[in-house]
């Protein structure tokens, strides 16, 4: 039976291989400089992600400027303000299915909210919908990480007679402040691969842009897009965007981790 | 009064203004929170409302899909969304739980923490990285390797034959269901890990202690122990696959229809709202749509919610 | 909570004598349904160190956290009755409760350095209610390590963290913070319990100068402790005060006999 886990394990951990193998091989031969400092191209003819990546970035951080200020705000209310109080019981089943809700629908949700009544596709709608990804993985890291704040220090700083925000912000943010910029590094690997909440916010934009009331480009929409045409220029720049995206989700979790460790190191 | 004392009383009084004013902001981010998931339901409700309205409750069991005679029907997205995600959760459990059970009990110590992480990190890796690898590589493997074996193997086999009968496509409910089971896998073994850690060590030591093997320990002390936790880390397997958008949008096939054969194509709630939605015309096709992300919605919150109640009865906290 | 009481009732009540600091009138303490403090009642005697001692789950420390109501962080937990700083009632709901703990400073079992620098420590609470220029501060800050003995041991290194230093100098850095607020109470729970012999001594040492200026209230388990640094001793067991008086008529001659049992080892 044993054996069987073992062989469970394997399998597991080679299918996983396969992929990043698969993604490796495929994606290396197309990262060539010119990704970097072209725009995507015209079916049938050569050009690179950076209106792409330009859009992604342009819409990653204002998600996070969006984001992560509600997500720490509503964090704090449920580990001291509201700590005993029965709306953050709520708040947090909430938050919780929030955190696994499928994209697609925050997608959806943008659309009606924001895309109908402008009237457009628009940067603004697309960084809406990654905002409302972000915020469920802030409240969640902020409020576990004020949480192992140790009370006594709240007290202590209390004892002198600071009020209770004062303490939030000198004392308990300090001590947390690592593991809330974890968060934030968890929160935007997360929005950085995601496709579906941008197919109908953002679109896509074959040219350069980042004027926000139009629609934008994005990595993951135009992977979308090039890998399922039939042309072997746009395929291969999927391929080499996927492995962009994967580069940068590992590394920021990998920093994201590192943080952590060296917390509980110290 | 003296002077400083004046000043303190300024001072204490603009504390307690600010402390209110930042209680009142906390608390409205808190609510904020509530809002979004209520803002959600409202606004997929009242852009379904055409559609379920026009369509009345037959929209659940009408096959149909039919853009150009504007005549919808749910049932073809409703059904490959349960396929697709049985087929995942069915291969992806067992295989799961199976390396959650190497790296607590079986694996070289050395080897815990790298194996460990690495199987987080893959959790984290977005879907459409499965997706385009399921298009390029996994589905064209299936399509002239597995489904002509299969179909050949079955051919003649009563029932068997029309759940794999040809022409192999290579996309279709199996590949997808497939891909989805390699996408959940990472995330169920991390937090079946995670639950299994919560046992404690000396309930495992003293079933050591009177002669127990490790599957011994595993099957009787273990698994037990945590049944309710890792029913609630396979139901967030499940929402995750059930909501699912851009792992199954590229090997689907996009067909409204319900064939026998699990390699022919169909379709998920999540594909056709990626498919179709900026190409809908009409409002009744868009509404259909919405309609669509509305049962989407409402399967998954209810998955979650439930989920979250066994996890929560573990004291354990799943991280997504 | 308060029950109001004219001003010429207070007076009739307040003893003789002129230096009370902190008076406690029928004062009862409920965490939740259970009621942690029965009707007490005593007087503090200002530029003094009392201890309460009794053994744990008395209600020592309980009583102690009521004088700057940092009970109040908690839910399900309420006072009844009268506190009186100067004859003010700190009960009271208009009480500012910063400023109480701005006035009634504490010290707790376990040493808690913020974390940031040293000098941060205890800049921190010196900013709060006083707007100086940074000369000023940095002399505040000499001043209070200065008085907690710690100058010497940390004059060359105010920017390393708080969190760097041993347990002893953490606890003394708390003890300037405290100081620094310039508080006219300092509350002290169990200060040296989690301390070493030596730095036990450092800090009983300090209480003795400090008491030249400021009211103590100190809450200890160790008998030998409350004998060497108070001048009042107060006896506490399940929730009610059994014997207070000087703290030398208590351990030699105590009045109650579970004081005695209590003193003599007998329990606790």
């Amino acid at each position: 039976m044993m054996g069987l886990c073992v062989a469970a394990a394997l399998i597991g951990l080679a299918w996983l291989a396969l992929i990043l193998g698969a993604l490796l091989w495929n994606g290396l031969s197309g990262l060539v400089p010119a990704v970097f400092t072209h725009m995507t191209p015209p079916p049938g003819e050569a050009g690179g992600l950076l209106n792409a990546i330009a859009g992604s970035v342009v819409m990653t951080v204002i998600a996070v400027i969006v984001g992560t200020p509600i997500g720490i705000l509503a964090g704090t209310y449920m580990a001291e303000y509201g700590r005993f109080s029965r709306l953050t019981i709520v708040v947090r089943f909430i938050n919780d299915i929030l955190l696994s809700a499928p994209s697609i629908i925050v997608g959806l949700f943008v659309y009606v909210l924001m895309v109908k009544p402008m009237g457009h596709f628009s940067a603004v709608a697309g960084s809406v919908a990654l905002a409302i990804l972000v915020i469920p993985v802030v409240v969640r890291t902020t409020e576990d990480m004020l949480n192992l704040v140790p009370n006594a220090l709240r007290e202590a700083g209390t004892a002198i007679g600071a009020p209770r925000w004062v303490v939030i912000r000198s004392v308990a943010y300090r001590a947390a402040l690592s593991s809330i910029i974890t968060g934030v590094l968890l929160a935007v690997a997360r929005i950085s691969g995601e496709t579906a909440p941008l197919l109908f916010t953002a679109l896509n934009n074959q040219f350069w842009s980042v004027d926000l009331n139009a629609p934008i480009a994005s990595l993951p929409v135009t992977i979308f897009q090039f890998a399922l045409s039939p042309y072997a220029e746009w395929q291969q720049l999927a391929w080499t965007g996927a492995l962009i995206i994967t580069f940068a989700v590992l590394l920021l979790s990998i920093v994201a981790r590192a943080l952590t460790v060296r917390r509980e190191d110290r | 009064m003296t002077a400083p004392a004046v000043a303190r009383d300024a001072r204490v009084r603009r504390f307690a203004l600010t402390d209110s004013l930042f209680h009142a902001l906390t608390r409205a981010a808190a609510i904020l929170v509530l809002l979004l998931l209520g803002g959600v339901a409202v606004s997929l409700f009242l852009g379904a409302w055409p559609a379920l309205s026009h369509f009345g409750p037959a929209f659940l069991v009408t096959e149909s899909w039919n853009p150009v005679r504007e005549k919808f029907g749910a049932l073809a997205p409703i059904y490959g969304t349960l396929v697709t995600s049985a087929i995942a959760i069915l291969i992806a459990v067992p295989i799961g739980i199976g390396i959650a059970i190497f790296l607590t009990e079986l694996c070289p110590r050395p080897l815990r923490r790298p194996i460990g992480m690495a199987v987080e990190l893959l959790a984290g890796i977005p879907s459409i990285i499965y997706g385009i690898w399921g298009l390029f590589v996994f589905a064209p493997f299936m399509q002239t390797v597995v489904q002509p074996f299969v179909i050949g193997l079955f051919h003649d086999v009563p029932g068997l034959s029309a759940l794999f009968a040809g022409p192999p496509y290579g996309i279709g409910i199996l590949t997808s269901g497939l891909i989805l089971a390699i996408m959940v896998l990472p995330f169920i073994s991390s937090i079946t890990r995670d639950v299994f850690d919560t046992v404690p060590a000396m309930l495992k030591e003293s079933a050591y202690g009177i002669g127990c093997t490790t599957w011994e320990v595993t099957r009787r002390v273990v698994i037990p122990y945590t049944r309710v936790g890792i029913m609630g880390g396979v139901m967030l397997g499940l929402g995750r696959a059930l909501g699912e958008t851009m792992a199954v949008t590229f090997v689907i096939g996009n067909a409204h229809r319900i064939h026998a054969s699990l390699f022919a194509p169909g379709t998920t709630i999540s594909a056709s709202i990626a498919n179709e939605f900026t190409e809908a015309v009409g409002d009744l096709y868009t509404s259909s749509l919405v309609a669509l992300g509305l049962i989407l919605f409402v399967i998954t919150f209810l998955i979650l919610a439930a989920a979250r109640l066994m996890l929560l009865r573990t004291g354990h906290k799943a991280g997504a | 909570m308060t029950q109001m009481m004219s001003p010429a009732s207070i007076a009739a009540s307040r003893p003789a004598t002129e230096d009370v600091k902190l008076e406690v009138r029928k004062l009862d303490f409920f965490y939740d349904r259970t009621r942690a403090l029965k009707d007490i009642s005593l007087s503090l005697p200002a530029k003094s160190v009392t201890a309460f001692i009794g053994p744990s789950g008395c209600g020592k420390s309980t009583l102690l956290r009521v004088f700057n109501r940092i009970y109040e962080l908690y839910p399900k937990q309420r006072a009844k009755g009268e506190v009186l700083l100067d004859g003010r009632d700190i009960l009271d709901r208009s009480q500012d409760l910063n400023l109480l703990r701005a006035q009634i400073g504490m010290v707790f079992q376990k040493p808690t350095p913020f974390p940031m620098s040293i000098y941060e420590n205890i800049a921190f609470g010196i900013r709060l209610y006083e707007k100086l220029p940074r000369s000023e501060i940095d002399g505040r800050v000499e001043q209070a390590l200065r008085r907690s003995a710690l100058w010497a041991e940390v004059k060359d290194k105010l920017n390393a963290s708080g969190l760097s230093l041993s347990g002893g100098q953490q606890q003394r850095l708390c003890i300037a913070r405290t100081v620094a607020v310039k508080p006219e109470v300092i509350l002290l729970d169990e200060p040296a319990s989690a301390l070493d012999p030596l730095s036990t001594a450092k800090i009983e040492e300090l209480i003795d100068e400090l008491k030249a200026d400021y009211t103590i209230v100190i809450v200890t388990h160790n008998m030998q402790q409350a004998a060497r640094v108070s001048s009042r001793t107060a006896f506490m067991y399940l929730g009610e005060l059994i014997e207070f008086g000087d703290t030398e008529q208590i351990f030699t001659s105590p009045q109650d006999k579970r004081t005695q049992d209590y003193i003599t080892g007998r329990f606790g």
